[in-house]
């Protein structure tokens, strides 16, 4: 009998479908390019991430209510009522605006696992296209740097160390992903000019939780190692704004005073040589995509927003709030 | 089975562990994501290819999801197992989704390209009956396939599963399904114009009967 003898050739195929080498015979030559065809369009299927969002809200959020099932048997009245407002419930939960549970989630949040993950869904459904890859990975960037934002201007600074690390990366893997795109020749002059303005916010905020470290009666000892930690291994990816010249942004923008603490005695960075804190900008978060939360306050005492926001801040491992007196705190001290 | 690893620490090729399993049975949203984030998008080409319309690809794929984390806490199997177990839901879903299908009424074609002509922003419904048959060409041409061939190509390429896992979802032998996958491919390079009509093949091709076709590569086995 001329050629293979079939389980032979079943066998080379299922070799070739799973990426083991083999040689390519004349028969399997057609079936391995059909194959790849085959792969190429459902390659091109794509799960829509707001769709992915809907599924989620509605297994997460159906849960409570939807789950409990058959415990003990019903008379067929209670049945069809509970079912009936089941699929009312369901229905009202998937109408409902499902992102915005997760969207506004911080780290430390039970939700923010949730946020992160439809991200990388939102990545993995355009990394086919390497500019549409640097606009996601800049807008999950700027994402990051809002977190940082909220997490300072709330001063929860237990999860600040995390979100000075999770924005270095993003903006490094943003910066990755637009010099792929700037490689293959594909316009990402938008994203590259959005990275560069989330980076200098990014600096000009972490500027302003260094500065808050420095003053040694703000923060928990090990909360402020830990971001000290931080601040450290961002440098050379978020510029700190120069604070000798008095501005490190490109733009013009005003430097990032220290936000608190007026009386501190930083030990480590000598503080800035003319007017500390009446100059100009209050905010310490200035990002180019977001509205500034305490915007051109003119005082400084105004930063006082309360720690306990979201509950993270007093976090499992005791170092918690502000309000910990380590050594002689001053009365200057914002008020939890 | 599917999984041939021991349960502690398993990592299953999706990426996930027994204690992701373990807290997705309790509803935990970061596991129940990993999850979904694991399976949905090759559930979702799974019913895309089957059905061949964006939302109601979308629809099953909710459906299944919500079905399966659901039952998890009835999974007893290994991590490895689940993807297996979750695409054992979809073709029970796609089934029930045919049935209902065969029993309403069919849509004029015009009406659907009319519809999605709208969707898509397309001026011309004939422009996009062409576009969408130049990008699914395989696709489309696998509704030549007997069920069962596309079936196990579908778990195949769509769902990312190896040919015993495939015979494991589908309660055939690897055998037989190497044999569906190899039909398969070689009567989609005919149709495609990839191979002559008259290169040697070992059976004729439509099979008249996908069941018979199966037990006799079994006996052959």
């Amino acid at each position: 009998m001329p050629g293979p003898k079939p389980n032979k050739l079943h066998d080379e195929l299922d070799a070739l479908l799973d990426g083991r080498p083999v040689e390519l015979t004349d028969e399997l030559a057609p079936l391995a390019e059909v194959a790849d065809a085959l792969r190429a369009e459902l390659a091109a299927y794509q799960l829509d991430p707001g769709v992915a969002d809907r599924h989620l809200e509605r297994v997460l959020h159906g849960s409570a209510t939807v789950v409990p099932l058959r415990a003990r048997a019903h008379p067929n009245g209670w049945d069809l009522r509970r079912r009936v407002a089941a699929v009312v419930l369901a229905a009202a939960l998937v109408l409902a605006p499902a992102t915005m549970a997760s969207a506004a989630a911080l780290p430390g949040q039970p939700m923010y696992p949730f946020k992160r993950a439809i991200e990388e869904l939102r990545i993995a459904s355009v990394q086919w296209s390497p500019s549409r890859e640097a606009v996601e990975r800049t807008r999950v960037a700027d994402a990051r740097l809002d977190e940082l934002t909220q997490l300072v201007n709330l001063r929860i600074f237990t999860q600040v160390p995390t979100a000075i690390t999770a924005l270095s990366k993003a903006v490094q893997e943003a910066e990755a992903a637009v010099d792929d795109a700037t490689r293959e020749g594909e316009p990402v002059a938008r994203a590259a000019s959005k990275l560069s303005a989330v980076k200098v916010a990014g600096g000009q905020v972490v500027a302003v939780v260094a500065t808050t470290v420095a003053n040694p009666s703000s923060l928990p000892r090990g909360t402020r190692e830990a971001i000290t930690a931080a601040v450290e291994q961002s440098q050379g990816v978020l510029p700190v704004p120069n604070r000798d010249t008095g501005s490190g942004a490109p733009s013009g923008s005003t430097p990032t005073p220290p936000p608190a603490s007026p009386t501190s005695s930083p030990p480590s960075q000598p503080p800035p040589n003319s007017t500390p804190q009446t100059t100009t900008t209050e905010p310490p978060v200035t990002s180019t995509t977001l509205p500034p939360t305490t915007t051109t306050a003119p005082e400084p005492t105004s930063t006082e927003p309360t720690v306990t926001t979201g509950g993270a801040a007093g976090g499992g491992d005791g170092t918690g709030g502000d309000q910990q007196t380590t050594e002689g705190a001053a009365p200057a001290e914002p008020a939890p | 089975m599917l999984g041939f690893g021991g349960e502690r620490e398993a990592v299953s090729k999706v990426g996930l562990t027994a204690a992701d399993l373990v807290a997705a049975r309790r509803r935990e949203p970061a596991a129940v994501t990993r999850v979904y984030t694991a399976y949905a998008p090759a559930l979702f080409r799974f019913f895309m290819a089957a059905v061949g319309d964006h939302h109601q690809a979308e629809d099953l794929t909710g459906t299944t999801f919500l079905s399966a984390i659901e039952s998890l806490p009835r999974f007893r199997g290994p991590i490895e197992a689940l993807g297996g177990w979750l695409f054992q839901i979809a073709r029970h879903d796609l089934y029930d989704h045919r049935r209902r299908q065969s029993r309403s009424r069919i849509e004029p074609l015009d009406d659907n390209l009319n519809e999605a002509t709208q969707v898509a922003g397309v001026v011309d419904p004939e422009e996009l009956a062409v576009d969408r048959v130049d990008a699914d060409r395989v696709v489309a041409a696998m509704r030549q396939l007997s069920d069962d061939q596309r079936e196990v190509l579908l778990l195949r390429m769509a769902g990312g599963f190896t040919a015993p896992e495939v015979a494991e979802i589908l309660g055939k032998t690897t055998g037989a399904v190497k044999a569906l996958q190899h039909r398969g491919l070689a009567s989609l390079a005919r149709v495609l114009g990839l191979r002559s009509p008259e290169q040697p093949q070992e059976r004729p091709y439509p099979s008249p009967d996908p069941g018979r076709l199966t037990s006799q590569e079994e006996e052959e086995r």
